[in-house]
């Protein structure tokens, strides 16, 4: 069963100009229709079609500007399409910043009932959920304190508490999952689990590409007002990394470095799988650096950057400190990992060869690394381990570090 | 379509409920007043009226007291008044719904004429005690203050479905609109009487629905005269076709309201 369908979904904007200064006796009728008709306009979006699935949950990303607000105003109702049909089964709710609609001389208890009607559900159901929210906000006795004394924290916690305890077939998510400290994103993340594990349909729209990777089973990647790119959450991702990523080109710009050695070329293989396909955490993986050097030079350093999509450098490979000798011509580093340490995800990849102080190559956001799955791992990185079992009462040494290493390390290989 | 729409609104009643009783108790928050001012605002206006009008300027009032005279017909002027002046404004102050959460639009202009209806209500409590007070006793014609109010509260749900409507696009609406209630007031018996009007300009004059309502009220409350037929009557008739005509318009703008506001 479909519960959401765009067919040939357009939105257009006209784009308001200093309007009356040129008619002043325009009658409020005429400049109605005139307004209506008027010319300079802009797609928001543009002949978009797509289905969901009952009890899917659809990922929505892409640049800012580019269709996502509209999609959702248009299936939340607040605007209609200016050409194309949205068909949708069952009740939706839309999750949009749910504080906004928050009055502050109202207390916590007021808005909770304000905003519930808002939201479609009478004051009944809004009277059973209401320990649930107050629960779930966390915020306690502050519920009948008056709201423009909360913290903003405090604001945003009720907000999505009321939005989590909606029960609608149909779940709006703009960008929410941005709420709170660390603890309160995992309960709601475990909220929108929840809900769709109990087979609400789910329409996600985010920036946060962990999330949409861990909640979605597909996902659409909108530009420009157009679906680029559709499929399973990894792959879409992926795809909007490279369009966002690796157009942007280096911030020292390209023309302050010498290029005396130059990077030409990065690319990487797993233990399984060919050039470039992603790697696994645990496994063994090579990094080759392809380089040109148009002088001979000493002290050459290589290095090899990798950013958590957020932008934050995550780790580095390099040739070290004192560098190599590199002569005239062109040649490769490779980079033997023993372990990949990397948790699944997408890594930003910059490569640079240096000859500290003087930089001179740096390539920015030049790939990505991809990791998959391999051993299992929670947390921020993969820590290679064995596990042995020794039980007491039978015959067996005292675990003994050192020789044990060398039993692992040298018996083994 | 317009069953549709009004199921819809049926959905949204708890809304409208709490969004009114919202209005009530958000006006007088942190004022030490409080409520008082419900009755104070109405009361200190009859006082001003009855300097003007009985002291300075002498207005024939058909024999009543210039007090009760100004106050019966500044009831339903009041709530005329506050339901334009609160509702035209009231989808432009709500903005950010507008652009956030989907519910019947029609809701927001709707909860500020609930809103002055209820303090409406509260003020004709303070006039049935003036009344008690000069001792004027009602007859069972007072009963027609009932359609009359129904009437009024049809007429301004009309207006203010147009008016609000006409705030999104251009703010020029809620700029006119204290002047335009000035001139409107004037136009209607509230400060004199319908008896002063001049023959020759009565059929225009007549138009005006504000007359057939107020007219009827106060009839209805201080003389205990039943209802001109015609004039409650035709201003019925213009609040229902207004009131029709203005929400299916209202229902067809309504989704471009969060485009342009």
């Amino acid at each position: 069963m479909v519960d959401i369908e765009f067919r040939h979904v357009s939105k257009r904007y006209a784009i308001p100009k200093a309007r009356f200064r040129q008619q002043p006796r325009a009658s409020l009728w005429h400049g109605w229709r005139k307004w209506a008709s008027h010319k300079p306009e802009f797609w928001a979006l543009r002949d978009v079609s797509f289905k969901v699935e009952h009890g899917e949950a659809l990922g929505i990303i892409g640049h800012n500007g580019a269709g996502k607000s509209t999609l959702l105003k248009m299936l939340s109702h607040i605007t209609a399409p200016s050409s194309g049909e949205i068909i949708i089964r069952g009740n939706l709710s839309a999750l949009i910043e749910i504080s906004t609609g928050f009055h502050p001389e109202l207390t916590g208890r007021e808005n909770v009932y304000l905003n519930g009607v808002i939201f479609g559900m009478t004051r009944r159901e809004v009277g059973e959920k209401l320990p649930g929210i107050i629960e779930f906000s966390g915020i306690g006795d502050f519920i009948d304190v008056p709201v423009k004394q909360y913290s903003s924290g405090m604001y945003l916690r009720l907000g999505f508490a009321i939005a989590a305890h909606l029960d609608p077939d149909i779940l709006l998510l703009d960008e929410i999952l941005a709420v709170g400290d660390v603890a309160f994103q995992w309960k709601c993340l475990d909220r929108i689990e929840q809900l769709r594990k109990a087979g609400r349909t789910i329409l996600l729209v985010s920036h946060d590409l962990a999330a949409i990777e861990r909640l979605c089973d597909r996902a659409i990647l909108l530009s420009r007002g157009q679906i680029v790119c559709e499929g399973i959450p990894s792959v879409v991702t992926a795809e909007y990394q490279h369009s966002t990523l690796l157009i942007s080109d280096s911030p020292a710009s390209s023309a302050t470095l010498s290029r005396t050695v130059e990077c030409t070329k990065f690319s990487y293989r797993g233990e399984t799988g060919a050039e470039d396909e992603p790697v696994r955490t645990g496994d063994c993986m090579m990094v080759r650096l392809n380089y040109l050097a148009h002088t001979a030079l000493d002290n050459v350093v290589f290095n090899v950057y990798l950013y958590w999509p957020s932008g934050y450098l995550c780790t580095q490979l390099s040739t070290g400190q004192s560098g190599t000798s590199v002569a005239k011509g062109t040649g490769q580093i490779e980079f033997l990992c023993p372990f990949v340490n990397l948790r699944p995800g997408l890594y930003l990849v910059d490569v640079s060869a240096e000859r500290p102080p003087e930089v001179m190559d740096w390539r920015h956001r030049c790939a990505i690394l991809r990791v998959d799955a391999g051993s299992s791992v929670l947390g921020d990185f993969y820590m290679p381990h064995e596990a042995r079992l020794f039980q007491d009462g039978r015959a067996s040494r005292p675990p003994e570090i050192v020789s044990s290493f060398n039993e692992l390390y040298s018996g083994g290989s | 379509m317009l069953r549709q729409h009004l199921t819809r609104l049926v959905q949204f009643r708890d809304l409208l409920y709490v969004l009114t009783v919202h209005r009530i108790n958000i006006r007088y928050k942190q004022s030490i007043l409080g409520y008082c001012w419900a009755i104070l605002h109405p009361a200190l206006l009859v006082l001003i009226y009855t300097v003007i009008f009985s002291r300075f300027v002498r207005v024939p009032t058909d024999g009543m007291p210039y007090a009760l005279f100004a106050f019966s017909a500044l009831l339903p002027w009041t709530f005329f008044s506050n339901g334009m002046s609160g509702a035209t404004i009231g989808l432009v102050s709500h903005s950010h719904l507008l652009l956030k959460v989907y519910f019947p639009r029609e809701i927001l202009p709707l909860s500020y004429v609930f809103a002055a209806l209820a303090d409406f209500l509260t003020a004709s409590g303070v006039f049935a005690l003036l009344m008690l007070y000069y001792g004027v006793s009602v007859t069972i014609n007072v009963l027609w203050a009932i359609p009359a109010i129904l009437t009024l509260t049809v007429f301004l749900t009309g207006l203010t479905l147009l008016t609000s409507a006409f705030q999104v696009r251009f703010r020029d609406v809620g700029v006119a609109l204290p002047l335009v209630l000035q001139v409107w007031m004037f136009a209607t018996p509230v400060v004199y009487s319908l008896a002063s009007v001049p023959a020759k300009l009565r059929f225009w004059y007549d138009f005006n629905p504000m007359v057939g309502i107020v007219e009827t009220f106060r009839g209805a409350v201080l003389h205990g005269a039943s209802a001109n037929w015609t004039l409650l009557g035709g201003s019925f008739a213009i609040s229902l076709t207004l009131a029709v005509g203005a929400y299916i318009w209202f229902k067809h703008v309504e989704a471009t309201f969060a485009d342009i506001i």
